[in-house]
């Protein structure tokens, strides 16, 4: 959870307005709500229970959860308006995320 | 050097790691270089086998932190290095292709889909793991 918080304290107001920050996990719709409301961001949590989307996305790590289960691959996607990838990181390794300063670039080069 | 005070150095490198992490896993620095803390526990046992070999006085201290340092770079190393490694299946997406359409309930239940933004607005997209 920490890169979306660092990419939320790095958006100024306007930004926040102008770009749509979506985050998908298996999350139970309940502790996203909780956990939208307690970071006051504006996001949009998605709850992807079955892991179909990240599925599709091809953002399944087999097996690698803490109980055995499937997760996703820590995954970061900059869609320009017409809903294009133009940026693009997949963790290598699960502690490791994008810096939120390399997101916003790929956002503001739009 | 006494045995003792390697003992003591090398405990305390190893647990001001495993602090420095906790506290500062926000900074990408830390967060995205995981293998620090296995670097600091190496270099703890170090000290501590240094302890063992070379220090002087008791040097029943210096195997108590060889003991933790090398249980804590086992555990560090393997978590590090095996548990966190994600297999590298290549992404279904790339970059300059559509992302695919999806439409997944939002916090409050209500459906969203990726294509309510289309013509609008870029979208950050974030796959994670979970709230843990």
């Amino acid at each position: 959870m920490a890169e979306l918080q660092g990419l939320g304290a790095e958006l100024s107001e306007a930004e926040k307005a102008g770009v749509e920050i979506v985050a998908v996990s298996p999350d139970p719709n309940e502790q996203s709500h909780k956990m939208a409301e307690g970071l006051h961001l504006g996001y949009r949590f998605l709850a992807d229970r079955d892991l179909a989307v990240s599925r599709r996305y091809g953002l399944v790590h087999p097996r690698g959860g803490p109980n055995g289960e499937d997760v996703p691959r820590p995954a970061t996607l900059v869609l320009d308006r017409d809903g294009v990838v133009r940026w693009l990181s997949v963790s290598r390794n699960f502690q490791v995320r994008p810096d939120p300063g390399d997101v916003l670039r790929a956002v503001r080069a739009l | 050097m006494r045995a003792a005070w390697l003992a003591v150095l090398s405990v305390l490198l190893a647990a001001g790691a495993i602090v420095a992490y906790v506290l500062l896993i926000r900074v990408p620095l830390v967060r995205n270089h995981p293998e620090g803390y296995v670097i600091a526990f190496a270099v703890a046992l170090g000290l501590a086998v240094l302890g063992v070999m070379r220090g002087r006085g008791r040097r029943w201290p210096a195997w108590i932190a060889v003991g933790v340092t090398g249980a804590l770079l086992l555990a560090g190393g393997w978590f590090n290095f095996v548990l966190a490694r994600v297999p590298g299946t290549g992404a279904a997406v790339r970059v300059g292709a559509p992302a695919p359409d999806f439409t997944l309930p939002d916090a409050k239940g209500r459906p969203v889909s990726l294509a309510e933004f289309r013509g609008k607005k870029p979208v950050v997209l974030v796959f994670y793991r979970g709230y843990w």
